[in-house]
């Protein structure tokens, strides 16, 4: 178990980012420990510009999916404050609003719904929001395009190779159009070469000025991001 | 694809279970709804019969066990007649007879033929009976195309052969499916001297059918008035309690259905743990969780509902078909009945589905992503 009393690293955002740049995401001094007294972050300070390409990368278990978990607000810091485009997620109330809207996920088992067609699992995200129908079908079309998923629309998730699924996944993050695009480990599961599309895609989302926070154990394409953040047993490691 | 449909492909993708579910409201609609329609048509029945006359109201007996248990004396029927506003007081003895098989509560309307015409009665062929005579009847037009009698046919009734001596009408269903005998013979018969079920009341002119029924009411309190079928209860229990019963089956139907469709809806949405954490980690509110199962019990109910109200029909059909229920049970399908219908199905399916969309809406979005 880490010793909580130790003094935090942070990391800085890169220097292209830190011109003059506001922050899509700030940890400052978070803690996450889980019941049982397991720590998975240890007084974690990071911030990353909007416009950047993170990849945050170490080995299992040094907590870098539970800081993904923390920006996604899809978990609570112990201690510390978690600010995504300007807004504390610590204090905020309509999280599900903000999931909906700010950020997108791609996880590492694609999650897509089995029984729905790859055109309804990217609409099914869109559900109350202001899109109509017609829209939701039309914005889901574009998607598929920019993805190179054109054609496939009605063939159910079963009938995609892994490569395939994630990039449906990555065009459902996509979808509601979120400044922040949160992908755990999204090539986990998949070949080299498919690995290789995903990280062109994110790429691609990067250049249009999106910000990407990538968890990675994957040196290799974590070279691909602006910055890479390495973690090691709850700490950043420079 | 739009919201709803949506919902269906939740419902489509465990067919066998939605169609199980959809069966399970469909059992619980088709009891509710023939029970009702049974009763409403055993209540029309009954009611019917203080429609025969051209009456403005009926005068029975209060709180008796059906109707036809209605006693009023002589003397009872002269106090009505000299309430103030009375314009005519007719009295009948209104009984039931197995005639045969087909006919086996055929009504017997024991009446003064002086009264035939103030009651409203149209002799169509023939004429009518002699006040003392003991073996003479008339038929209604129904009854008579019924039985395939006429004029002069010989009807066995009142434990005695009697002579069809005319054919009426009353513009009445109930009654011109019934027959008309003397009412000293009919008395006779049914050992009630002096005694008649039903007084049916004319207002005279000028007079405030209201006001008439309540000096009647209060005057004569161990008698009652009836207008409508609304105030039939007054004199007739057993209606009051056959809705009574129906409401009870009604509820417990709801109830045992909403359980059945509870538990079926929670299994569901702990198959679904992983989607529904996935939904929620996308921005799906709680409210929205909840809209889903909600819309998929919704669907549920009005599919279980139509299957229903389908099998009721043709529940109804066999029950008024079977032997010893002919002539007795009358199905009377109102829109009250579809209402009852659908309300059902809602009941049993939202009360059902609250508590697994409650655990549904409240599943942490991690947690649920990480379940196997």
């Amino acid at each position: 178990m880490s010793d909580p009393s130790s003094s935090p690293v942070t990391a800085p955002p890169s220097r292209q980012a830190q011109s003059g740049a506001r922050f899509a995401v700030e940890l400052c001094d978070v803690v996450k420990r889980y019941p049982g007294g397991v720590v998975a972050l240890d007084h974690i300070d990071l911030a990353i510009a909007e416009h950047e390409f993170v990849a945050v990368t170490g080995p299992s278990g040094c907590g870098k999916s539970t800081l993904l978990h923390l920006v996604a607000a899809l978990d609570h810091p112990t201690s510390g404050t978690v600010r995504v485009n300007g807004q504390d997620l610590t204090t905020m109330r309509d999280l599900s609003s903000f999931r909906r809207h700010e950020v997108g996920l791609v996880f590492q088992l694609h999650n897509l719904l089995p029984r729905l067609s790859v055109l309804a699992n990217i609409e099914v995200v869109m559900y109350g929001t202001h899109r109509s129908s017609r829209a939701r079908r039309e914005r889901a079309l574009e998607l598929l395009s920019e993805v190179e998923l054109s054609g496939l629309e009605y063939r159910l998730p079963t009938q995609l190779s892994g490569g395939e699924r994630q990039r449906v996944a990555i065009a459902r993050a996509l979808a509601n159009e979120p400044r922040l695009l949160l992908a755990d480990e999204p090539t986990g599961n998949l070949d080299p070469d498919a690995a290789q599309r995903i990280m062109d895609l994110f790429e691609k989302v990067n250049a249009d000025g999106m910000t990407v926070l990538l968890v990675t154990h994957d040196e290799k394409l974590a070279t691909r991001a602006d910055r890479i953040v390495k973690m090691k047993a709850g700490r950043l490691a420079g | 694809m739009p919201y709803p449909l949506f919902a269906l492909t939740n419902l489509l993708a465990k067919k066998g279970r939605s169609l199980g579910l959809a069966a399970a409201v469909a059992f619980a609609v088709m009891i509710v709804v023939t029970l009702a329609v049974t009763s409403s048509g055993l209540e029309q029945s009954a009611t019917a019969i203080i429609s025969i006359a051209k009456a403005n109201f009926a005068v029975a007996q209060k709180g008796v066990s059906d109707l036809l248990s209605s006693t009023i004396d002589a003397s009872e029927r002269a106090r009505i007649a000299k309430v103030p506003g009375v314009a005519r007081a007719v009295g009948v003895l209104v009984a039931t007879e197995k005639i045969n098989a087909e006919n086996p509560v055929f009504i017997e309307i024991g009446i003064n033929p002086s009264d035939l015409g103030p009651f409203g009665v149209t002799i169509l062929a023939g004429h009518a009976f002699a006040a003392d005579a003991t073996n003479q009847c008339m038929l209604g037009w129904r009854a008579a195309a019924n039985l395939g009698l006429h004029v002069g046919s010989k009807f066995a009734a009142d434990g005695t052969v009697n002579t069809v001596t005319g054919i009426y009408s009353t513009g009445n269903s109930f009654g011109d499916s019934a027959a008309m005998f003397p009412l000293t013979a009919e008395q006779a018969y049914n050992r009630l001297p002096g005694i008649v079920t039903l007084v049916f009341v004319k207002v005279a002119h000028g007079y405030s059918v209201s006001a008439v029924e309540r000096a009647i009411d209060y005057r004569l309190p161990e008698l009652t008035t009836i207008r409508t079928a609304s105030q039939f209860g007054r004199a007739d229990r057993t209606l009051v309690y056959l809705k009574a019963a129906v409401t009870g089956s009604t509820i417990l139907a709801v109830l045992i259905g909403a359980i059945i469709v509870g538990n079926t809806m929670l299994l569901s949405v702990f198959e679904r743990t992983r989607e529904l954490g996935l939904l929620r980690a996308v921005g799906w509110t709680r409210r929205r969780i909840v809209g889903l199962i909600l819309t998929e019990s919704l669907v549920l109910a009005v599919v279980g509902a139509g299957i229903g109200v389908g099998l009721s029909f043709a529940v109804s059909a066999i029950l008024e078909n079977v032997p010893a229920l002919v002539g007795i049970l009358h199905a009377h399908f109102t829109q009250g009945a579809f209402w009852r219908a659908l309300l059902t199905a809602l009941g049993m399916t939202i009360i059902g589905g609250l508590y697994p969309a409650t655990r549904a809406a409240l599943l942490a979005p991690l947690k649920a992503l990480s379940y196997e």
